[in-house]
């Protein structure tokens, strides 16, 4: 039989990083992927002269050569090379304010032109959001403190980080309350929560502030070739590193020995192992390929509190236009389009269905990198939230007029709210539901964000119970399910620090 | 340390429920029932019966289609199920053994979708498709036998957002089949939209599939249109010659129209000049799967002195490692299906992406007509060896194939 030291199940973004981790580390290390191709979301396809990315709106974190964020310093210490595109403004979002007036803010990155702007929009501002900024600074340098190990007495961490510690355990809107942040200022603020898929009301604010800090500080970045460069580059440092890689290959069992699990059976044959890192939502692990017997107690009522509580889901429609974005009057990479800007009424219009959903994310990356696409075109896309049961009983018969007239239903939402027509350009469109995530990543209900980091169990909480949650020897889950939530810097962190744990555990067990 | 937030009342307090959030979280999670874990979600179960890994068939009748030298199979679900739904327009790659080589070959489904309903699709083979594998289907396929097909694939469908309401279909020989099934559809009211199909044959009795196009036409209320058009013959209710522009024109509606093309590769390249007169946007011109080319030393930037040569080919998959040989003539894939290996292939055309493989080591010819790679594949030695002819020694890694 075949035997590895290290495999990872899942080429995804937390795949990928975990399996160069452990090559890294010297480990012979496998990664198997059920698809033909690496990067889960983070991938691409083409149509015609058009090549898609079919997941990711912005990356935050990445920064610049000279002043390089998180993800690029990760990226970099595993010698993964991309090339990187900034993305020039936050965000543009044309909507209602909650008090019902008409919004149609566009906010520019880097702290200072954001406070400026803000205070230009709603006067008054100014101070709460210098405040809030300062409070972003010592969250993550409070976090970088906690997640480095250091010890400290609690008299000490109270008085370095007196600030995380009161907000640590509240979410969003009660921070926000507690700087005396002006409604429509946090109505802007607020923009940012479907890209966690948590409305202000049940969002940590310790979670909202790493991903925003993260965006207007940083600033946000796109690859210059679509997600799938990304991915790539990490494939192919992993074989530099003497890993191997087989694509087409599922894993459809874990094998155990005693409590401890010791291989894979894939649709390529048996594997020997002394770790799996497997990339796939832990009920799909628990429920279909493990024996029922080595499932503790505490799993099973883990995952009965999250009562399949996926999040939500993806409805996409990728299009590439024969005009270019000049031409269209395109100015803004990235548009929202919600109903209104109250998270929790607009979170609860996307979950009760199609009738009331209104939402909308619209894109065009050549805003960002002019040639993205061939000369005299254009690439957009325009996504929003479903809730499962809008897919969970559709005919295959009735599938692909469904997706036609809410794709329809988008890009007349698009003209109306920001007055951009696109329908008589369209030269390439295709369409992703949340059955076509569910084919291409196996994912619960095609789900992309893991488990709703809501409340109990939201991002702190979980990184704070790390190593009780998924306990079972040489088996660990890595993922958007994981400790830090959903998104592609959460899945690359989440696969760094689930690898250097296993690593950890090989050396203790004594496997070498 | 000038800023000082307090959420709550007591700063405290606030620090000690976020120091207990995981036992909070504990308590919530220790609340919950110890329910057996399942996994079974609807959404994938969809997904699933869309796209199967592939599916088990079985041959239940044959239509001879006489001087068109063609036959249609039906094909049914050996397993009772409904078969995967499909767009009029897409096609099955069908997996084959022939002599101990493990090939697929892409055929056009020719029925309406609601077949499917009853498990079934039809194909229609014309002699020498694809030489190797028409001529062994057409001599060994019978009731009865077992076949193993994809699931169906391929964007060559009509597309209410993108595509104008009216087309006009240009198709030559079996290509035909796509637009039969269109043309089905239409009559279903599962497609809406016009159909005018330009076909071209070579003698009125050598139509394929004639007498179907003429019945659906008669059914479908006026929404489908036949103009056969007849290369070696004059009659009465036929154009004559070869699809041209002008004959397009002639038989276009007013206003805006999409263009689709499916035929054999010399009527295609006819066509090009034809259909560049007609000023028509790219968005409306479409054309189905062109395949690879049989004489690769024709194609701009071939290496010279390479066509009659042999190759090693070096072929890795998973744990399993191949030495064989490989023809300069030949696109890579073929090669590797040569040697028995059951490698993965969809399009055969190097659109699809599917046969995506890395390079190892070696170098390889992609004619320009068939690059669809990935930008970040062109640069990082990934290549589809379904339209990639070796022109040295070469080793390669290939995924596994779910078509078994
Ligand atoms: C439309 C859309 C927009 C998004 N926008 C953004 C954005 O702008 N910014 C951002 O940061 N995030 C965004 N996200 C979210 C982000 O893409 C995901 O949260 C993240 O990529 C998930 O990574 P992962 O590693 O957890 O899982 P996945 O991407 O699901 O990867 C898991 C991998 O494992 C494979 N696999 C599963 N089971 C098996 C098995 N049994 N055997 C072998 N292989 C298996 C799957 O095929 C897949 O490749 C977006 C997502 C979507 C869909
Ligand atoms: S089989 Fe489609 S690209 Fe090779």
């Amino acid at each position: 039989m075949v035997k590895y030291d290290v495999v990872v199940v899942g080429a995804g973004n937390a795949g990928l990083i975990a399996a160069l981790e452990t090559a890294k580390a010297g480990k012979k290390t496998l990664l198997i992927e059920q698809h033909n191709l690496p990067g889960g979301c983070a991938t691409s396809f083409s149509r015609g002269r058009f090549e898609f990315d079919p997941s990711l709106h912005e990356l935050c974190g990445v920064g610049t050569a000279e002043n390089p964020g998180n993800v690029r310093l990760l990226l970099d210490s595993l010698g993964v090379n991309v090339e990187w595109c900034t993305v020039p403004d936050c965000f543009r979002v044309i909507t209602k304010y909650s008090d019902g007036g008409a919004m149609d803010v566009t906010m520019p990155s880097g702290v200072q032109p954001f406070i400026d702007k803000m205070e230009e929009y709603v006067p008054g501002s100014r101070s709460s959001m210098e405040d809030f900024f300062e409070l972003l600074t010592e969250i993550d340098e409070g976090i970088a403190f906690l997640s480095s190990g250091e010890e400290a007495s609690n008299k000490e961490l109270f008085t370095r980080f007196g600030n995380v510690l009161r907000v640590g355990s509240h979410n969003c809107k009660d921070v926000f309350n507690a700087l005396g942040i002006p409604q429509r200022a946090q109505d802007i603020l607020s923009t940012y929560w479907s890209y966690l898929g948590v409305d202000m009301t049940h969002l940590g604010f310790l979670h909202y502030a790493c991903m925003v800090h993260g965006y207007i500080k940083d600033g946000a970045a796109m690859p210059a070739h679509t997600s799938h460069a990304i991915s790539v580059a990490a494939t192919e440092r992993l074989r530099e590193l003497g890993g191997d890689i087989w694509f087409n290959c599922r894993a459809t069992e874990f094998v155990f020995n005693g409590d401890k699990c010791c291989g894979v059976k894939t649709t390529m044959g048996d594997i020997e192992c002394d770790m799996v890192l497997a990339n796939i939502n832990p009920d799909i692990i628990y429920g279909k390929m493990v024996p029922k017997e080595i499932i503790p107690e505490r799993e099973k009522k883990l995952s009965a509190a999250r009562n399949k509580n996926y999040g939500a889901r993806m409805f996409t429609v990728h299009m590439g236009l024969n005009k270019t974005a000049e031409q269209l009057g395109i100015k803004d990479y990235s548009i929202f389009l919600p109903g209104t800007s109250v998270s929790e009424q607009e979170y609860k219009n996307v979950l009760a269905g199609e009738k009331t959903n209104e939402y909308g994310i619209f894109l065009c990356y050549n805003v960002v990198k002019p040639d993205y696409s061939p000369e005299g075109t254009c690439e957009c896309s325009i996504t929003t939230f479903m809730a499962a049961e809008d897919w969970n009983d559709v005919a295959p018969a009735e599938y692909a007029a469904k997706k036609t007239a809410m794709a329809k239903k988008l890009i007349a939402v698009l003209k109306r709210k920001a007055g951009i027509d696109i329908a008589p350009y369209i030269e390439e469109i295709a369409i992703s539901s949340p059955l076509t995530f569910a084919r291409y990543l196996n994912a619960p209900e095609g789900s992309v964000y893991g488990y709703e980091t809501t409340d109990w169990d939201g991002l702190m909480a979980r990184m704070m119970s790390v190593g009780k949650d998924y306990p079972i020897k040489g088996l660990k889950p890595i993922g958007t399910s994981g400790p830090r939530g959903d998104g592609y810097s959460s899945a690359y962190y989440c696969g760094q620090m689930i690898a250097q744990m296993a690593l950890k555990e090989m050396e203790q067990g004594g496997n070498n | 340390m000038a800023l000082k937030v307090k959420v709550g009342k007591i700063g405290l307090v606030d620090a000690l429920k976020f120091k207990n959030l995981p036992a909070t979280r504990d308590k919530v999670i220790e609340a919950a029932p110890a329910k057996e874990i399942t996994a079974d979600f609807p959404i994938n179960n969809n997904a699933k019966k869309l796209h199967p890994d592939c599916q088990k068939m079985v041959i239940t009748k044959i239509r001879d289609h006489g001087k068109a030298e063609a036959k249609t199979f039906f094909l049914k679900r050996a397993d009772g199920e409904k078969a995967a739904y499909f767009r009029a327009g897409q096609y099955l790659s069908i997996a084959l053994n022939i002599k101990g080589s493990e090939i697929t070959r892409p055929y056009s489904i020719s029925c309406s979708p609601s077949f499917t309903a009853e498990g079934m699709y039809t194909i229609t083979v014309k002699k020498n498709q694809g030489g190797f594998a028409a001529d062994y289907i057409l001599k060994n396929w019978k009731e009865g036998t077992e076949v193993t097909v994809s699931e169906p694939l391929g964007s060559f469908f009509y597309e209410p957002l993108r595509d104008a309401k009216n087309v006009v279909a240009l198709a030559g020989g079996s290509g035909i089949t796509p637009f039969l099934s269109m043309a089905y559809a239409i009559r279903d009211g599962i497609e809406d939209f016009c159909l005018t199909v330009l076909f071209g044959s070579r003698t009125k009795d050598s139509i394929l599939l004639g007498k179907e196009l003429a019945n659906v036409a008669a059914a479908a209320n006026g929404r489908v249109k036949i103009v056969n058009v007849l290369s070696e013959e004059e009659a009465d209710g036929f154009e004559h010659g070869f699809i041209t522009a002008d004959l397009i024109k002639k038989y276009a509606p007013d206003g805006e129209y999409s263009v689709f093309i499916c035929g054999p590769e010399a009527m295609y390249r006819f066509l090009v000049p034809e259909i560049a007169k007609l000023g028509l946007e790219a968005k409306y011109v479409r054309r189905e799967l062109l395949g690879v080319t049989k004489d690769v030393s024709g194609c701009e930037g071939y290496p010279p002195k390479t066509k009659t040569k042999k190759f090693a080919l070096t072929v890795r998959q998973g744990e399993n490692i191949y030495e064989t040989t490989a023809k300069a003539s030949e696109p890579l894939l073929v090669a590797i299906e040569r040697a028995g290996i059951a490698a993965p292939s969809r399009c055969r055309s190097g659109e699809c992406g599917w046969c995506r493989s890395k390079l190892v080591s070696g170098e390889v010819f992609t004619p320009a007509e068939n690059e669809g790679r990935r930008y970040a594949d062109k640069q990082n030695g990934y290549i589809h060896p379904c339209c990639a002819f070796p022109v040295s020694d070469i080793v390669i890694e290939v995924p596994g194939t779910y078509m078994k």
